[in-house]
């Protein structure tokens, strides 16, 4: 940083607000030709805008050489006006030495740019040899004043030459000062090399400013050519040049954040670009058509015309790719990283799921966070574990929500990259999102298919305990009592033999019933006449009124009929057990596309949780169907399956 | 023969009932018959009977309290003979107790022939051993295949009887052989086993179970 205190800079800038109002003042004063007004009226902008600056930061040096850069004009075209006085009749003051000195002043207009290239954006030069650049310039503009000194200006013809060692020294100052402007515009470039981000972007607000000068000059070419007058053609030139620089000077110093300076610049030199090459491609085209054609056919124009229509969108996108590889380059490397990835995954290469890694990486935010929004509403992390719904950049797809990106730190020019790397990414996202919801559907079936196999099993030992503890005891216990009578029937003894035989017969029929109940546990036998008949059977052992209508019903197979049952029964008895319902709906019936519909309402209390009644639920699925319940606190519950 | 005092724990009525009938039919004494574990216990504390003829599956869990019962009477009074009745081979809470002096396991259908569930009774009494053809299989069939592998088939029916608790004699009878074989076929199984035989019909069985047990793949 160039040590500068803040009264320096005060000083040199107020120094340089005297001057451009006094040269103003002047011109005004003095009736002169109107560039000696016009200049110093547009150059009072840049000395506003160096104030700004200069409150901003005082002791930067920016706001001086701002302020200079056009205000040395305006000493310059001064000096001018009291050197023209000095050969009338009425010269001015001090119009002597204006006269002396007037030719060789000249280096004094590159002065303020001068600075403002060396100072540009914070004072930071590349190394200690550059500090002796400002000396170099002095020297030389001193050495042109020398050099000069006495010649004098008659229109545009210079008269007094000077001859001998002063045009040595004048030749030899004109090097100097060529030098020392190239070199500051290499220690531009160098610094822009070695700045930081921020520095970058203000750099880069200044060769936007640069770029639309140029694109104006071109513009101003292009009208000169085409017969519009100088006035017209060059104003915007002068405008861009007079207003454009400061007021990029002042926003790069001290609002460099207010816009995407990296896209203004690279569509700019983009368009700059497609336009000086669409125009070469233009004359190029009327030169050679015209040529091999007729000179003075309107062939010539048309064909360019349309060549030149032909390739400036293709042209023109070429361009802004190379542009922006060049000019934005962080950008443009973090959205070509993210769609690499995306391709990388279509091709199989990588995992979908490491988009948020390769997000963090191409963002430069560790602490970014994506998460995907899942079919049920919910949000989840891409690892799965459920997270509250996020604040952040939405991702959609085809009209619907399907991520949420949260940046760790966030500014206008993160959220900017975010919406182009989420754009690059949105298929790895959304493959990640259905890979989820894969996920849950195969866990859910999964789960289900444990509890089938669960309630099987516990389904089979409960009927194993049934035959063991009941129907084979009881044919144990009938053995045992005809081995009994067989013994005391052999030592001859008749006595109560008919009512023993009697007995054992009841135990028989017993174990009979006995078996026929378990055998209808597993499947209930009413079933065998079909599924109206089986449902009757539950209709009229419901001790509450039950409405039941059965109509329509499709072709069904056992499974279907057995799961029908099965959804009636059991949603009737969760009914009278759970539910205290006073009143039973059911109705069952086949829509037109032979799928099996069982509703199933009452008028109990209700709360069962749409993920209630699982087993049924899992009986449900396990034949293809879907189960819904509805079940509000108070409300009653209705079970409709759709088979 | 003789009369046996035993203790009958069943909870199912009927086939208690007719258990006692049947036992009393037999010539025994029935002492006891109780309807669950915690009777069991103290009914053969109070009665110290030869035997106690116990249904493994009773009150109060229903699930395998007949044989905990049996295994604390065992460490209790180990003078006390025990048969274990069960509707199936359920074997997992008895296996201390398997093939130990004193101990049976018949499945509850063998009540219905009379003579060789009398035989069975009077075998533990004396601090035989009776097990159920069905547990002696199951066994058997969950042993290392290779180490029976080089018996013949009728050495392995022999040492199924045996394992059974059957002595030579009956292991005889039941299959229609003279003892003089018999003793041949457990000689051959003896040997081919690398068992030693000592002539006692019950170490034998012991053995036998011992050596099953012990090639148990866990």
């Amino acid at each position: 940083m160039i040590g500068m205190s803040s009264l320096a800079g005060r000083a040199l800038t107020a120094a340089a607000t005297v001057a451009a109002v006094g040269g103003l003042a002047l011109g005004l004063a003095t009736g002169a030709e109107v560039g000696y007004v016009a200049v110093p009226g547009a150059g009072l902008l840049a000395v506003v805008v160096a104030w700004v600056i200069v409150r901003h930061d005082p002791t930067s040096p920016v706001g001086p050489a701002l302020a200079w850069s056009t205000s040395s004009i305006t000493v310059v075209l001064t000096n001018d006006l009291l050197a023209e006085s000095a050969e009338t009749a009425d010269p001015l003051p001090l119009a002597g030495l204006a006269h002396e000195v007037w030719v060789g002043l000249w280096p004094l207009n590159l002065a303020g740019v001068f600075a403002l290239l060396l100072v540009f954006p914070d004072g930071r030069r590349p190394g200690r040899l550059w500090a002796g650049l400002p000396f170099l310039f002095a020297g030389a503009a001193v050495g042109m004043v020398v050099g000069m000194w006495g010649a004098g200006q008659v229109g545009n013809q210079i008269v007094g030459e000077p001859t001998g060692w002063r045009r040595m020294l004048a030749l030899l100052s004109m090097a100097g000062i060529a030098a020392s402007m190239a070199l500051a515009v290499l220690s531009l470039v160098l610094r822009y090399r070695a700045g930081d981000e921020r520095r970058r972007r203000q750099f880069r607000w200044l060769a936007l400013a640069g770029v639309v000068v140029v694109l104006c000059l071109l513009g101003g070419w292009v009208g000169l050519s085409a017969g519009v007058g100088t006035a017209v053609s060059m104003t915007p030139f002068l405008i861009a040049i007079v207003a454009l620089v400061p007021l990029a000077v002042g926003i790069a110093v001290v609002r460099h954040d207010l816009f995407d300076i990296d896209r203004l610049l690279s569509a700019s030199l983009a368009w700059l670009m497609t336009l000086v090459l669409s125009a070469a491609v233009f004359a190029a085209t009327v030169m050679v058509a015209s040529r091999a054609l007729d000179a003075n056919g309107r062939i010539g124009p048309t064909a360019a015309a349309f060549v030149t229509a032909l390739l400036l969108l293709p042209l023109h996108r070429y361009i802004t790719n190379l542009v922006g590889r060049l000019v934005d380059r962080d950008r443009h490397v973090a959205v070509q990283t993210v769609e690499r990835f995306a391709a990388e995954v279509r091709l199989g290469r990588r995992q979908p799921e490491e988009v948020e890694a390769v997000l963090r990486d191409a963002q430069d935010d560790e602490n970014l966070q994506v998460c995907l929004l899942r079919p049920d509403g919910t949000w989840v992390r891409l690892d799965g574990s459920a997270v509250p719904e996020p604040t952040g950049h939405t991702i959609e797809a085809g009209g619907h929500v399907i991520a949420r990106i949260t940046l760790g730190w966030t500014s206008a020019r993160a959220r900017r990259r975010l919406a182009d790397l989420a754009q690059a990414a949105w298929v790895p996202l959304e493959v990640s999102r259905l890979r989820i919801g894969l996920r849950d559907a195969l866990d859910a079936v999964e789960a289900s298919r444990v509890r089938l196999a669960q309630a099987a099993a516990a389904e089979r030992k409960r009927l194993e305990r049934d035959l063991h503890d009941g129907a084979q005891q009881r044919l144990v216990s009938t053995g045992m009592r005809l081995r009994l009578l067989q013994r005391r029937l052999q030592r001859g003894d008749v006595g109560t033999a008919t009512e023993e035989l009697d007995l054992a017969v009841g135990e028989l029929e017993a174990t009979v019933a006995e078996l026929r109940r378990i055998a209808h546990g597993v499947r209930p036998q009413r079933l065998d006449d079909g599924l109206a008949p089986a449902l009757e059977a539950v209709r009229a052992a419901s001790p509450v009124p039950l409405a039941m209508a059965v109509h329509d019903l499709p072709e069904l197979d056992e499974t279907r009929a057995l799961t029908a049952y099965l959804v009636v029964s059991e949603a009737v008895t969760n009914a009278l057990k759970h539910a205290h319902a006073g009143r039973i709906e059911v109705d069952v019936a086949g829509d037109e596309d032979h799928r099996l519909c069982v509703d199933v309402r009452d008028d109990g209390i209700g709360g069962i949780p749409p993920t209630g009644l699982v087993t049924l639920r899992d009986r449900v699925l396990a034949v293809g169907g879907h189960l819904e319940v509805h079940s509000p606190v108070g409300g009653g519950t209705a079970v409709r399956a759709v088979l | 023969v003789s009369r046996l005092r035993l203790v009958v724990a069943e909870d199912a009525l009927l086939f208690r009932e007719g258990l006692v009938r049947l036992l009393a039919e037999l010539g025994h004494d029935v002492v006891a018959a109780v309807a669950d574990a915690s009777a069991l216990c103290s009914a053969v504390a109070e009665h110290r009977p030869d035997l106690a003829v116990v249904d493994v599956r009773m009150p109060p869990d229903l699930d395998a309290d007949g044989a905990r019962a049996a295994t604390q009477i065992r460490a209790e009074q180990p003078e006390v003979g025990l048969l274990l009745l069960s509707q199936h081979i359920e074997l997992r809470h008895c296996l201390p107790l398997l093939g130990t002096p004193g101990f049976g396991y018949l499945l509850k259908d063998r009540v219905l022939h009379l003579d060789e569930f009398d035989d069975a009774l009077q075998r533990i009494a004396e601090g035989g051993v009776a097990l159920d053809a069905e547990v002696v299989q199951a066994l058997v069939r969950s042993r290392s295949a290779t180490a029976l592998d080089a018996l013949t088939e009728r050495e392995r029916e022999v040492l199924g009887l045996v394992a059974q608790g059957h002595s030579n004699t009956a292991v005889a009878r039941l299959l229609r052989l003279s003892e003089r074989t018999v003793e041949a076929h457990m000689r051959a199984v003896f040997t081919k086993l690398g068992l030693h035989d000592d002539g006692s019909t019950h170490r034998r069985v012991l053995a036998v179970l011992a050596y099953l047990e012990s090639h148990a793949p866990r």
